[in-house]
């Protein structure tokens, strides 16, 4: 029976991303948790986090732990809420399916992952892949001058949500024994930022979601962190940005405030004390100062807080050294940097500067940030489903049916 | 009186002792473990009867007139709460949320044949190029003093008040 469709699904730490290989423009982004209110019964789950307009104090739930799904009846109703909605009238069964598995797998989280594709939400077949070869390919569509691209060669640098990995790819195939992972992700940085601020400035220790947010709109990544750290100090310090909390009414997720609002702000306060009149109510705000650049830098280095962990910059040097010789050229003229932690500014310059002392320098080192970093391994699993080679790579109901786990074996090669 | 005074003055300095080396690091561990957590609360008993106990209180003192209503309105809906679990939670919850550490001892990696690709070869290891930074653990800034107590970094006499007075782990040896 021809497939009438191809769903393609990225289900990451923080986020899933999922659409239909017939759009390759439209994926759906949305959080991979549900959530509730404090004090109330409604639980939005997955794609109706969007939707929020509260997201003060939320119980969050996530089934992913350190990267790998581990709740998977709650994975099941995040996906197939949002499947409803973008298959329309068509059925599961006539669709098959792309699906993002983490590096180094378990082979019982594998299993898992199948039996609730095919078994529970009931897809025609599955495909899964690590989502660095898939976003390698959509990086030589992009780039296909590269000689490192036509021989689908490079390293992969995932920043993901959970942790980060250094992963070597060859003839689009990741190379297992190789790759190397930094246990801290946009998950750690992010209640890093929480843990400072809190102690610093206001308690946001409830605060995860909003810190998130808070997090991607002013984080950045130092290109010379002790002269920025000198900077930093007293009033004068460039750095220093103070977020409007959201009120709950109108500003659902509080802004950065602007000059003028804080000129503004100002002026009001002197007013209101030449005319002696009640004192404002203040508008609740978080000052953040040598955190924007400090919490992305535990990347970096993670001895910094206490772990007994290298780098990104080592990682990937230790990844590229585990490959075969023959190949290191390649991946040093292509790492590419995807994942959602290197959407921070200066990422690419600063892993620059790290990196260049790592590798000999007969070596040409060319770093490439993703397009879209986030999006990268969803459109190469898109260009993927849309390829004529689908069929030959999934595995469908009838093999897994009959073979059981002994129909996966075909995904390893 | 004064006997009890002078066991909880005893008590205190006990505890006011040097926190040695294990305890130091035990603390680094429990704050990176602490990294990992989502803002998940739902199975924690203790802040969950702590919540209640913190919400009354203030509901009947905003608006006097609501306040026991609301007050019992909400238990309400606590205990709706609590009857709407779904199978797959309560089962969950008797056997305990599996996480990922559970599924790593399960697979037993270590029966793999030496120099197999598995979770385990993939960490990075320790790092070789650098030694960690010292920051001061008040404002951020690079530190040159340790705290003679526990061992946190400070830079500056106005830094070690702000952290004698509210971070240093003399109570949590």
């Amino acid at each position: 029976m021809a497939l009438q469709d191809v769903v393609v699904m990225d289900v990451g730490g923080g986020s899933v991303k999922m659409g239909s290989a017939r759009q390759p423009d439209t994926p759906k982004v949305f959080p991979n948790a549900s959530a509730k209110l404090k004090g109330e019964r409604q639980t939005f789950v997955g794609e109706a986090m969007l939707g929020m307009k509260d997201v003060l104090a939320l119980s969050l739930r996530r089934p992913v732990d350190r990267g790998y799904v581990v709740d998977w009846s709650l994975q099941r109703e995040i996906l197939a809420r949002a499947l409803k909605g973008l298959l329309g009238g068509l059925s599961a069964s006539a669709c098959g399916l792309v699906l993002t598995e983490p590096y180094l797998n378990l082979s019982a989280l594998r299993e898992a992952a199948v039996r609730m594709a095919l078994d529970e939400l009931g897809f025609a077949s599955i495909y899964m892949a690590p989502p660095a070869a898939l976003a390698l390919r959509w990086h030589a569509q992009q780039l296909p001058g590269l000689p490192a691209n036509a021989a689908g060669c490079g390293l992969v640098v995932d920043a993901g949500f959970s942790f980060t990995h250094a992963v070597p790819v060859f003839d689009w195939r990741v190379l297992p024994a190789a790759i190397r992972r930094v246990d801290l992700g946009g998950k750690a940085l992010t209640n890093f930022m929480k843990e400072l601020v809190s102690y610093r400035s206001v308690n946001m220790m409830d605060e995860t979601y909003l810190l998130e947010h808070i997090k991607e709109q002013l984080c950045f990544v130092s290109q010379d962190t002790a002269a920025d750290l000198r900077a930093a100090r007293g009033r004068a310090s460039p750095f220093r940005r103070e977020y409007v909390l959201p009120d709950g009414l109108t500003d659902t997720w509080g802004h950065v405030r602007t000059e003028e609002e804080a000129a503004a702000a100002a002026a009001a306060a002197r007013q209101q004390q030449r005319q002696g009149g009640p004192q404002l109510p203040k508008q609740p705000v978080l000052q953040v100062n040598n955190e924007r650049f400090m919490v992305p830098e535990a990347i970096f280095h993670p001895s910094d807080i206490g772990m007994e962990e290298a780098g990104l910059a080592e990682a990937i040097a230790a990844a590229v050294q585990a490959a075969h010789p023959h190949l290191h050229g390649l991946l040093w003229s292509n790492v590419l940097l995807t994942g959602g932690t290197s959407r921070c500014p200066g990422f690419r310059e600063r892993l620059y500067a790290e990196l260049r002392p790592l590798v000999p320098d007969d070596y040409e080192l060319g770093i490439h940030l993703a397009d879209d970093p986030v999006l990268c391994a969803w459109r190469g699993a898109a260009l993927l489903a849309a390829s004529p080679s689908y069929p030959r790579l999934a595995v469908t109901q009838k093999e897994w049916r009959s073979r059981g786990t002994a129909a996966l074996a075909k995904w390893e090669q | 009186m004064s006997d009890k005074r002078k066991l909880r003055s005893r008590k205190v300095s006990e505890r006011m002792a040097v926190v040695d080396e294990a305890d130091r690091r035990r603390v680094i561990q429990a704050r990176l473990a602490a990294l990992e957590q989502d803002n998940h609360k739902e199975d924690d008993f203790g802040a969950g009867s702590d919540d209640e106990e913190y919400e009354l209180p203030a509901a009947s003192g905003s608006d006097a007139e609501e306040g026991p209503t609301s007050g019992r309105k909400k238990k309400k809906v606590k205990v709706g709460g609590g009857m709407r679990k779904t199978r797959g939670m309560i089962e969950a919850k008797a056997k305990g949320p599996k996480v990922f550490r559970d599924f790593l001892e399960e697979a037993e990696l270590e029966q793999l044949p030496e120099g197999a690709p598995s979770y385990m070869t993939a960490a990075v290891g320790p790092p070789r190029t650098a030694a960690p930074r010292k920051f001061c653990s008040v404002c951020g800034d690079l530190s040159s003093y340790t705290c003679t107590r526990c061992g946190s970094r400070y830079c500056s006499r106005r830094c070690h008040a702000v952290h004698t007075e509210t971070r240093c782990l003399k109570f949590m040896a």
